[in-house]
């Protein structure tokens, strides 16, 4: 029940992130007993590479407080949405901050509104639209997949964060979003192999205000196809951008310095025999940064359109 | 929430005037032009109608610039009108490029326009009159069209500010005046903060017209509990882009604008040891009441804010030097602020017994520091941001992140080398980003020729124990 709001403590059944280093984060859920591999109920210990953690030894922990591991230590994170993206299971390939920053930027996302959301795939992304719109929001998220939407809906439930999402099982490219949700929408994100076959579902769902349509695609002929169809269909300020985020790891670098004024005038003895006969300078000690010799140099484009409200479109 | 026809456009209102791609921020009054490129538009016609509505330029008088405003449902478009009809080349090979193309001089085209013809007769007739049009390609032509539809388009619309277009305006017309904050900028700066409507929610900006508290409060939202404290180094908040987001009261209220020193020097040493200070340099100094608090006995807040890097005297041109930019800046309401300015400056000679709103916010503020710890800090310095930083971590909640945005990698290179050493700090990580937009067109898709490359840099991390 960790993702409704800050707390303070930690308490059993609170999903936690474990933090070791920027690169060694985990998830865990605050229970004393797990199932192992054999399916018997067994002392919930977790494993880093700093030895083991007794899970249950957390509750009551001040969330922000260092804990022992044993061979070092740890701190104990209230999951945000960043978070949760960086250590959540993985079930399908998943969306991470900087670009679900812009969608949720894009879409204009505010409390109250109501988003649909398809496919769910690991729910990356849905947890950073419900923490948008919450807590009069609503998010309506589909996938084909059964168990991903199983999944994804035992996890809403343990987040604490069902009474703002709904997960349901639906092919949209074949059978739309459903009649229930014709006009309640004033966003709509589609992350799909097909996202072109969707759109008229999608217009539909719009409610009479219109609203804003973001779709994710990894391959441009998705985007051609998928704005085509969106031009078509009465959108406009179609917008396809794609961003790609370079982290810069900050270090000190000591540069030696050459002298090469002193060369100008003749030396005395003394001088050339310290240095060996070079002329060295010094070194100088700066602070400075490296970046990534190798990172990720694709995400995904990024598209983006606006519905007009209904008498301002211009199909 | 907002159906449509719920939302009308009343007097003292902000509103986007979209002009095809051109925007524009406008502050409704009863009576007000619009400035849009060299053409005056009476505004007067869009009060009382909804938002999204289209509206037709017609010239008022002929020959001038100056038009009122139409409502229209249709708009005309040039580009499907006039190519469809017309014959176009395989490529360019016998088109010269030797001036002569266009047969009718600039003072016949300007004597078109003034005749009061509409923008197709106009496009219509040049492209009569030109030699080359029909030997065009297709793609071009549809260019040719796309570049004159824009000089002649005659339709505006009105729509409701949102800070994706606030955002956008400005960054277009001149990006330092919102510390040229990129759109995945800041957005990324709103994720990392993890502004939400739960929750306080502290954001330092010395200077982005407001755009970075702005976007936290919409983040926030209407009807929820979360609560914003909005710092400044000024003597007035910079506030533009709140304005231009027709917040509800409500809304408005839960954020908090306040000055960082009287904050800071307020939390530290109470009301009644910083009001005596302001009296005391009241006395002295009766020219303005409010920036004494600024300026003045810098050296006894706090440990962390002990050593600031920049020189006082210079820091506070600097402030000084932010705010002239700010009532100088000939934003839509540069007026309105200038009026704030002397309000502020006429009021505690007038009715002093009256509590500044300025002082009952910093109030509230310290209250609510006092036994809340924020649940999220943004910084969006021009200054050095290490003090900053410092003098506001005793004031997050751990296990709660924080982000700093500058514009320059070297000041966020140091605080970074700062924080490092501290053990209160994890999870610190620098970033900048690459934004790139793209041209998607049957058979014409490719990167946009122009990008930014002024995204800034952010600094990101999180408070433990």
């Amino acid at each position: 029940m960790s993702f409704n709001g800050s707390k303070d403590l930690v308490e059993e059944g609170d999903v936690v992130i474990l933090y070791i280093a920027p690169s060694n984060m985990h998830s865990l859920e605050v229970t004393p007993k797990t199932l192992n591999k054999k399916g018997i109920l067994v002392e919930n210990v977790f494993q880093t590479v700093y030895g083991a953690l007794k899970v249950a030894s957390l509750v009551g922990a001040k969330y922000g407080a260092k804990v022992d591991l044993s061979r070092g230590w740890a701190y104990v994170l209230q999951p945000t949405s960043d978070l949760w993206t960086l250590t959540l299971p993985h079930r399908t390939q998943i969306i991470y901050t900087p670009d679900i920053s812009n969608i949720v930027y894009l879409m204009e996302l505010e409390p109250g509104d109501t988003v649909i959301e398809t496919g769910t795939g690991s729910g990356s992304l849905s947890h950073a639209l419900i923490n948008a719109i919450k807590p009069h929001g609503h998010l309506y998220t589909f996938d084909f997949h059964e168990q991903r939407v199983s999944v994804a809906d035992i996890e809403f439930k343990k987040h604490g964060l069902e009474r703002y999402v709904t997960v349901e099982q639906r092919d949209v490219c074949q059978t739309g979003f459903g009649d229930a949700l014709e006009g309640k929408a004033n966003a709509i994100f589609l992350d799909l192999p097909h996202p072109w076959l969707t759109i008229e579902h999608a217009t539909r769902c719009f409610r009479k205000s219109g609203g804003r349509l973001c779709s994710f695609s990894p391959c441009i002929e998705q985007v051609q196809r998928t704005c085509e169809k969106l031009m078509s269909a009465g959108f406009i300020e179609i917008k396809t951008i794609e961003c790609l985020q370079r982290e810069l790891t900050v270090q000190y670098k000591t540069v030696p310095v050459l002298k090469l004024e002193c060369l100008k005038s003749k030396h005395t003895d003394d001088n050339r025999n310290e240095n060996n006969g070079k002329e060295v300078g010094g070194l100088e000690r700066l602070v400075t940064v490296s970046h990534a010799h190798s990172l990720p140099g694709h995400t995904g484009y990024i598209t983006i359109a606006t519905l007009p409200p209904i008498g301002r479109r211009s199909c | 929430m907002n159906e449509l026809d719920a939302e009308v456009v009343k007097v003292g209102d902000y509103v986007v005037v979209q002009r095809q791609n051109y925007y524009k921020l406008h502050k409704v009054t009863a009576n007000g032009n619009l400035l849009l490129g060299k053409d005056q538009l009476e505004m007067s016609s869009i009060i009382g109608r909804p938002m999204w509505t289209t509206y037709k330029m017609e010239a008022k008088v002929t020959g001038k610039r100056l038009y009122t405003l139409l409502e229209t449902k249709e708009v005309e478009s040039l580009s499907k009108d006039l190519k469809s009809v017309l014959p176009s080349g395989l490529d360019n090979r016998s088109i010269i490029d030797d001036g002569t193309s266009q047969q009718l001089s600039t003072e016949d085209i300007v004597g078109l326009r003034e005749a009061g013809k509409s923008s197709k007769e106009i496009v219509g007739k040049l492209i009569e009159n030109s030699k080359t049009f029909q030997n065009k390609t297709e793609y071009s032509q549809a260019k040719y069209l796309k570049k004159k539809e824009k000089k002649y388009f005659e339709y505006i619309t009105i729509r409701k500010p949102t800070i994706r277009l606030i955002q956008d305006i400005y960054f277009r017309m001149d990006h330092q005046k919102i510390s040229s904050l990129r759109m995945d900028t800041l957005a990324q700066l709103l994720s990392y903060s993890g502004v939400n409507a739960d929750g306080l929610y502290m954001v330092y900006d010395s200077g982005s017209q407001g755009l970075p508290a702005s976007a936290m409060l919409h983040r926030i939202g209407a009807g929820t509990n979360g609560k914003l404290i909005h710092m400044h180094p000024g003597n007035i908040p910079q506030r533009t882009l709140i304005q231009a987001m027709n917040f509800p009261e409500e809304q408005l209220r839960r954020m908090l604008t306040v000055n960082i020193y009287s904050l800071i020097r307020m939390y530290y040493q109470g009301t009644e040891q910083f009001l005596e200070v302001s009296k005391y340099k009241a006395k002295s100094d009766t020219l303005n009441v409010e920036c004494i608090v600024l300026e003045s006995n810098d050296t006894d807040f706090t440990e962390d804010v002990a050593n600031p890097k920049v020189p006082k005297a210079e820091a506070e041109v600097k402030a000084e030097g932010i705010t002239e930019d700010n009532s100088s800046n000939r934003a839509v309401n540069s007026f309105e602020s200038k009026g704030l300015k002397r309000k502020l400056k006429d009021a505690p000679s007038h009715e002093p017994p009256k509590k500044p709103k300025w002082l009952i916010e910093t109030q509230e503020a310290v209250e609510i520091m006092k036994v809340t710890k924020a649940d999220g800090l943004a910084i969006i310095a021009k200054e050095h941001p290490l003090n900053i930083i410092k003098g506001l971590l005793p004031f997050l909640g751990i296990s709660r992140p924080f982000v700093i945005y500058h514009s320059s990698r070297e000041p966020l290179q140091e605080t970074y080398v700062a924080l490092k050493q501290r053990s209160d700090v994890i999870n610190l990580r620098l970033f900048a980003n690459f934004l790139r937009s793209h041209q998607v067109l049957p058979d014409r898709t490719h990167p946009d020729i122009l990008m930014s490359d002024t995204g800034g840099y952010l600094l990101y991390g999180y408070l433990v124990d």
